[in-house]
């Protein structure tokens, strides 16, 4: 017996525009606990965009969007403490470079959850291996590999917990012999429950790890289903003719 | 009467007047920096009144003389019933002055730390306010040092203009000198070369303040990109 569906995000109608630049043209998306859904795409679709605009970096122009029943879009909601606990993984990794790994993974447990300092310590530490680096603990991002950077910055996000982790092209920044280490990382996370959304071109993770691909086009989602699907049979000739050129590259 | 013996006289004289020199360019140096700074956060992050308003101050402050600043506020200002001493004139007009410099320098420096490193502080639920203590701070006065360094030195050159308004730092006491002596050469010779090694000592001093404050592996990391 599957365990009954939890919603963890919502996004209903989401609009967002620069300037004349309609980025987002109503996107509605309802994701369970424990779903892994890659969205794909044309650059400058809007996907990083609809990521932001869930943990609020980008707030929406119109729409709601729910993180675990709470409305983010909700001028009361306060949004600093929603974003505690919903992960982002960057393109370019934004360790805080000033700080050695270790710090830069205690540095929220201690001034954002209000941690104390050995028990953040050891969380931080406890994220480190997780994620294979305990030995780069004292390092500074500046010291590290690409590779090895983006795992701190997983890391960095799982060691607050979150209910939600949000993945904007974490592998499009690395040279191509250091994307499987944050692959595997994100593979790992993917068995253990998490809920992630991913805005990804590796193809082969979203076929073997994801359990939807959503394909955005001009703002809009075009189509979504299993990548079963969506790889090899797609509904609409949009998403074959993108699909298609991207699964030649993996 | 030889320079070497000329120099024993003039020595202990200019020694005191430095002691005044390093006091009016420390003093105004932290006044800039504790005003610097706060402007430069506010031209960066401040609402559109605040930014207007502190950029007006940078504006005045940078397109004006710093001696037509320190006259109006030693004489104008008594004129509407204001009275400073001149040392709290020198400190208000070379602070204000260099305060306007600084924030720029400050400034830069915030800039060049790159938009995501606020992005990620936000995303781990960290307020505005955060970011701004723990990321951009410590990144951003690093950043300003080789310029900062450069107010430093031009700092203790330029507190040499307190002297018009009769404050017994280096400069007057050279005047003194001269008009006692009657040689103005060896004077401004000896007045220079000790500026020389005041500002020498200051600059090595703030090279080791850049080199030990260097964040490891970015220096590298940022000359190969």
């Amino acid at each position: 017996m599957p365990k009954p569906e939890k919603l963890i995000v919502k996004i209903e109608n989401v609009h967002k525009a620069y300037g004349k630049e309609k980025v987002l043209r109503g996107i509605s998306m309802d994701i369970n606990e424990s779903e892994v859904v890659v969205l794909v795409g044309p650059s400058g679709t809007g996907k990083s965009t609809l990521l932001r605009c869930i943990n609020q970096l980008t707030v929406p122009d119109s729409g709601k969007v729910w993180v675990d029943g709470v409305e983010l879009t909700n001028p009361k909601t306060d949004k600093d403490k929603a974003r505690q606990h919903i992960g982002m993984v960057f393109q370019d990794f934004n360790l805080f470079n000033h700080l050695t790994t270790l710090d830069n993974i205690m540095l929220g447990l201690v001034h954002v959850l209000g941690m104390k300092k050995e028990e953040a310590y050891d969380k931080a530490m406890l994220e480190l291996e997780r994620v294979g680096l305990a030995n780069k603990y004292g390092s500074y991002p500046g010291q590290l590999s690409g590779g090895q950077k983006q795992r701190v910055a997983i890391a960095r996000s799982l060691a607050m917990e979150p209910i939600v982790m949000l993945f904007d092209e974490p592998t499009s920044a690395l040279d191509p012999e250091l994307i499987g280490e944050v692959l595997t990382v994100m593979k790992d996370l993917a068995e253990g429950g998490m809920t992630m959304i991913c805005v990804t071109h590796e193809i082969g993770f979203a076929r073997e790890v994801c359990s939807r691909i959503v394909f955005m086009e001009h703002g809009e989602i075009v189509e979504q289903g299993l990548p079963v699907k969506m790889l090899n049979n797609p509904d609409m000739q949009r998403t074959k003719d993108f699909l298609g050129k991207i699964s030649v590259l993996d | 009467m030889s320079f070497i013996e000329y120099m024993l006289i003039a020595l202990p004289k200019i020694w005191v007047g430095l002691q005044i020199t390093f006091k009016i360019s420390s003093i105004c140096l932290l006044i800039g920096m504790v005003i610097g700074f706060p402007v430069a956060l506010a031209r960066v992050y401040g609402p559109k009144w605040l930014r207007w308003l502190v950029s007006a101050y940078v504006e005045i402050f940078r397109g004006t003389p710093v001696l037509v600043q320190l006259f109006l506020i030693y004489y104008g200002l008594p004129q509407f019933g204001i009275t400073f001493s001149a040392f709290s004139s020198a400190y208000l007009a070379i602070g204000l002055n260099s305060g306007a410099y600084q924030s720029e320098y400050f400034r830069g420096a915030i800039q060049a730390i790159a938009s995501g490193q606020m992005m990620a502080a936000r995303s781990i639920g960290m307020t505005r306010l955060q970011a701004i203590r723990h990321i951009i701070i410590p990144q951003a006065f690093r950043f300003a040092i080789p310029s900062w360094s450069n107010e430093a030195v031009s700092m203790v050159k330029i507190s040499s203009i307190v002297y018009l308004i009769a404050i017994p730092e280096m400069m007057y006491v050279a005047k003194m000198l001269i008009s006692k002596y009657y040689n103005p050469m060896p004077t401004y010779i000896l007045v220079g070369l000790v500026y020389l090694l005041v500002i020498g000592v200051l600059t090595l001093l703030l090279n080791e303040i850049e080199r030990r404050t260097t964040i490891p592996g970015l220096e590298t990391a940022r000359r190969g990109s």
